[in-house]
């Protein structure tokens, strides 16, 4: 039997190679990704430990609130460490050193006059560890800065803005913009820079006034006298701490960096999982098709094994046995093929600018094991159905002509396709309107279902597209092509659902970008009153003096200045806005349902009415809320608007974050010209401002429309990238059945080879079947999307995307692309077909 | 076998002025060294236009093999084959398809029928092929002449074998080709299925004045024929004309086991 099933497997090289991509690409997308976040991983758990290697303990304040999600970067509410704390330190016997540290915003100015900017790093000032043993960096050039105008760098912002020892620049900070020479360049360990981010360093002093440090420091280092341990001296230093802050040693800390840094890559793997999971998903399809036909092909000579007595389990054991030889070959590939993957994806993270550091690449036993599983598991149920319809094939089959009799739709079929449909409909309704717990699972599981549903019901309607999509076709060949995809729905089906899907979800994301770009833009026409919007590229907030200056100018009737920060309410962490309160309604349009913007003075806030009504806030209730610098505070409600799109939840007036908050940074500045200013004026206007300060970006109402629009349009972008894999997949799958169709059809092929139709007719038959079922699954797959886009778009109505757009010339192209695709797929099968020996088909046996 | 629609004896065949197709000094080797295998060994016969010819032999005497090669299916390994003037050995793959479409019509002994085309689709095939319109006229009288006016929607599957081989016939002849190659085109058929079938090649022949070969190795369907070529070891080792059954199985008698 063994021998029978391997031998059976050999017989279709070609097939099973072509099915065997499909999994190794699935499975190389899941190990590559392991692979890859696993190395980023213990390559910075090495930095953090290499980093902390000196320093002792470290001290810092506790966090009071729960930061969670785009909140993060405003901190997660931990006090920072006063200048007298660190005294205390300084004190505590065992202590040899104790330095403080401190973050902010400080941005470099190129040679050219502009400022240098990451692909989504951020761009930090620090202060300058004296003592070598507490620095994480190392000066590779130069010396370290000993004095205020002198700074060092690190060498990836050095190398790549081609900065250089001895050269003067400009930093941006919060305040004025300082003027200072570079004296040194650092690199931590054997990395040039954290992440992509750029890093100024100055000396404590410069960096308590550039950094707004207002005297206190975000953590202080510790380093020990020779003898006494880490843990003695932590728990000495833990004595003389008020509440609030609290001591850890060195190897703790590095811990808990490297902690906090995996748990923000996670969001990394899961995304690239979820695409891999899609790849998977679509070679099931793949596997289930070629295993099924394989079966049906071989119904013969299985037929003959049960006449000589082999049992239907043995057949069935023999199918499964061919299965699981396959998907661990496959699986052992696709785990090669991710380990490229990762050296290439390592490669496009450096491209953009994030040189992670050096380090082997990990390939841990749970990669290995997770890969086979998955590999082997998907190969097993794509080929269960197939085995079970071996273990019934009667031993009589043997002597029966194989022809595969008419299809017929059944009425079982339909009315079992709708309820697995509806099942997931409902699943994926559930998920996205229904608020469980784990939403996105629920989801994702309903979607796959309904893949099933459709799969399952799409035989019923592959007879009339195809007919319909053929019509067109008035040559021979492009009839029988059409002929060819109606003659066995049930394969063209399943061989169009595996495109379906990756249209499915083409379509989808291309809806979803498209909703949200519209519903942004009816926010921006239906709220923002501005002409001139400020920001940065990067929204990391610049100085005010952008707005004192446009101010200055006398251009405008109105500069109105937004922060963002977060506070914490019942221990979550929410973000909220400063906003002027005499200008804001000039800039913005902010419909109160209750209270008036004006009304809003230094300990009061105004709050967006679905947030007050869960809360069952009212005006003139005051609620307790914590901020990092100045803990628990009480805000008074004075009034309630109803539009959240633009403003967020939260507004206070910017006395009050001024007194809550240390960072002072404009978010964004919206601006709105003087009456009789012309816009030329305007514009001259802007530019003398902007001229001081290279990270800011000015635009009007279109041009900033246009920047968030392509920001979009970037992320469809990738997300369609990432889904490629999946049609790579299908379109395989597409190949592997015309490669069957033209070996069914061998006789018939040559046929119509002897009554004269040319090879080229015979290629151009090939490649319109690969077409029509190609279009027929991206129709389908377009309906899905469509819908799943429409159910998405709804579900966050309350999160501003309150435009449902298709856009369908996208969708066009993107059925247009897929049937080119199918072409494409078809093209060696039409070359195999055209060369086959006209003698073949007349050939009797 | 007894064959339901026995042929009258027809009048004696005449010495054609020129042949329809001709072999000349053929040989077909398959495969090479001590396996190589002879099919046809230097045979040279002529078939005359307007005539049913027969050509029979025992198992492996290459009758299959010449057909391909007179119908440009397969290529000889040396030697000439006409169809008409033309040295069809000479043509390449692309000239030698047009030749097969415009010019050769086939029936072989199964799967003659493209299964996802109609009855009347497949009659069509060719010149659909050729991107030609049929003469309505010819194919109408061919698709009376088959008696099978009332299928021509059915598609291949919903039709009986001898039906299906009565189409393919129908095929071969709507084209009007200049010669008919039929590769035992009744190897599959009951013996009344084979009758219907050979009497509609007999009448292409003397109504239409189309031009059969026919490759059988039964000699009821032989003596449809006009004439009888006898094959063995490949070579062509007599012929008989205005062939009978029982004068058939003589001659083949004493070739050895048919």
């Amino acid at each position: 039997m063994l021998r029978a099933s391997l031998r059976g497997l050999l017989q279709h090289k070609v097939r099973l190679i072509l099915t065997a991509l499909a999994v190794v690409l699935g499975v190389g997308f899941v190990s590559g990704t392991y692979i890859l976040t696993d190395s980023i991983n213990n390559a910075f758990e090495g930095l953090f430990k290499q980093i902390s290697a000196g320093v002792a303990v470290e001290v810092q304040g506790t966090p009071k609130f729960t930061a969670s999600g785009p909140d993060q970067q405003f901190g997660n509410g931990a006090q920072r460490v006063p200048a007298s704390l660190l005294d205390a330190i300084q004190a505590v016997p065992g202590v040899r050193d104790a330095e403080g540290t401190l973050n902010g915003y400080a941005q470099l100015v190129d040679a050219h006059g502009k400022a240098v900017t990451t692909g989504g790093a951020p761009t930090l000032g620090v202060s300058w560890i004296s003592d070598p043993s507490l620095s994480s960096v190392k000066i590779r050039q130069g010396r370290a800065p000993a004095a205020a105008g002198e700074i060092a760098i690190d060498a990836g912002t050095a190398t790549k803005f081609g900065f250089h020892v001895g050269q003067p620049v400009t930093v941006l900070v919060e305040g004025p913009s300082i003027h200072a020479t570079i004296v040194g360049i650092f690199g931590f360990g054997s990395a040039n820079n954290l992440l992509g981010a750029t890093l100024v360093a100055f000396v404590p002093e410069q960096a308590q006034t550039a950094l707004k440090g207002g005297g206190e420091w975000d953590s202080v280092s510790v380093a020990a006298d020779p003898g006494v341990s880490p843990t003695v001296l932590r728990d000495r230093i833990q004595q003389v701490l008020p509440s609030g802050f609290e001591a850890r040693t060195g190897a703790e800390q590095a811990q808990a960096n490297s902690d906090d840094l995996k748990k923000n890559l996670s969001f990394i793997t899961v995304a690239l999982l979820i695409f891999a999971g899609i790849a998977l998903f679509v070679g099931a399809f793949i596997i289930f098709n070629t295993f099924a036909t394989l079966v049906a092909q071989r119904t013969r000579e299985l037929a003959l094994l049960r006449a000589l007595g082999a049992s239907g389990a043995q057949v069935r054991r023999s199918v499964l046995l061919e299965a699981t030889v396959f998907g661990s070959i496959a699986s052992l590939v696709g785990l090669g093929f991710g380990y490229l993957m990762a050296i290439g994806l390592h490669g496009a993270f450096s491209a953009f600018g994030a040189t992670l550091p050096s380090g082997s690449l990990q390939v841990v036993p749970r990669t290995i094991i997770v890969s086979i599983v998955v590999g082997l598991g998907t190969t097993l149920a794509a080929s269960a159905i197939p085995a079970f319809r071996a273990a019934g094939v009667p031993p009589i089959a043997a002597l029966r002509d194989p022809e595969p009799g008419a299809y017929r739709p059944s009425g079982r079929r339909t009315v079992f396709g709708l309820l697995v449909t509806a099942a997931g409909v409902a699943l994926l309704l559930l998920g996205l309107f229904g608020h469980p717990s784990n939403a996105g699972a629920i989801v994702g599981f309903g979607a796959a279902v309904v893949f099933f549903g459709v799969t399952i019901l799409s035989p019923l309607f592959a007879r009339p597209v195809a007919r319909v999509l053929g019509a067109p076709l008035r040559t021979v060949a492009g009839r029988l092509a059409r002929e060819n995809a109606m003659r066995n729905p049930k394969r063209t089906s399943s061989t169009a659902a595996a495109l379906m899907i990756g249209l499915a979800m083409v379509a989808f994301v291309a809806i979803f970008a498209s909703s949200i770009k519209a519903s942004a833009r009816q926010t921006l026409e239906q709220t923002l009153k501005a002409d001139y919007i400020v920001t940065t590229s990067q929204f990391t907030g610049f100085s005010q003096d952008v707005a004192t200056q446009l101010r200055a100018t006398g251009a405008f009737s109105a500069v109105s200045p937004i922060r963002q920060g977060s506070f914490g309410y019942r221990g979550q962490s929410q973000s909220l806005q400063g906003v002027d309160p005499a200008t804001l309604p000039e800039v913005v349009h902010v419909p109160m349902s209750s209270g008036s913007v004006a009304d809003l003075g230094d300990g009061d806030v105004l709050v967006y009415s679905k947030t007050a009504s869960d809360n069952h806030w009212t005006v003139g209730q005051s609620i307790p809320v914590v901020f990092a610098s100045t803990g628990a505070q009480r805000l008074r409600i004075v009034g309630i608007y109803t539009d959240n799109r633009l403003l967020g939840s939260f507004l206070v007036s910017l006395p009050t974050f001024e007194r809550n908050y240390t960072q002072q940074l404009d978010q964004v500045v919206l601006a709105k010209i003087a009456p009789g200013v012309s816009s030329e004026q305007a514009k001259r206007a802007v530019q003398s401002v902007t001229k001081k300060f290279p990270n800011v970006q000015v635009q009007d109402q279109a041009e900033f429309r246009e920047s968030q629009a392509s920001q979009i349009d970037r992320v469809l972008a990738l997300f369609i990238v990432l889904l490629v894999f999946s049609i790579i997949i299908a379109v395989f799958g597409i190949m592997n059945t015309l490669f069957l169709s033209i070996y069914e059809r061998t006789r018939e092929i040559g046929l119509l080879r002897a009554v004269g139709m040319a090879r080229r007719q015979v290629r151009s038959m090939v490649r319109w079947e690969g077409t029509i079922v190609a279009v027929f699954g991206a129709l389908l797959g377009t309906v899905v999307g469509v819908f799943f886009g429409w159910a998405m778009v709804h579900a966050l109505k309350d999160s501003g995307v309150t435009i449902f757009s298709v856009p369908i010339g996208l969708l066009v192209t993107f059925v247009v692309l897929a049937g080119l695709a199918g072409l494409l797929a078809g093209l060696v099968p039409a070359w195999i077909a055209g060369r086959r020996n006209v003698l073949e088909a007349i050939a009797t046996e | 076998m007894e064959a339901s629609t026995a042929p009258e004896a027809h009048a004696a065949p005449q010495r054609p002025d020129s042949a329809a197709a001709r072999a000349v000094d053929l040989v077909k080797v398959y495969g090479s060294g001590d396996a190589a295998v002879r099919a046809l060994d230097g045979i040279s016969a002529d078939f005359e236009a307007a005539r049913f010819t027969a050509i029979m032999g025992p198992s492996g005497s290459g009758k299959s093999t010449l057909l391909h090669c007179m119908a440009g299916l397969d290529a000889p390994t040396s030697g000439h084959v006409f169809i008409g003037d033309v040295d069809i050995t000479t043509l390449s793959e692309k000239k030698l398809t047009q030749l097969r479409r415009d010019r050769i019509g086939f029936v072989f002994q199964a799967y003659n029928l493209v299964p996802t085309l109609t009855a009347s689709e497949n009659i069509t095939l060719p010149m659909d092929i050729a991107g030609r319109t049929p003469d309505t006229e010819w194919v109408d009288g061919v698709i009376d002449t088959i008696g099978l006016r009332d299928r021509l929607k059915h598609r291949p599957t919903e039709l009986s074998g001898g039906q299906q081989q009565r189409v393919a016939a129908a095929r071969a002849l709507a084209s009007r080709p200049q010669i008919i190659f039929a590769d035992e085109p009744t190897g599959n058929l009951d013996s009344r299925a084979s009758g219907e079938l050979l009497a509609f090649l007999r009448r292409a022949v003397d109504e239409f004045g189309q031009t059969i070969v026919m490759v059988t190795h039964d000699a009821t369907a032989a003596s449809f024929a006009d004439r009888v070529v006898f094959l063995s070891d490949g070579q062509a080792v007599d012929e008989l004309l205005g062939p009978t059954a029982e004068t058939v199985l003589d001659r083949m008698k004493s070739l050895g086991a048919p």
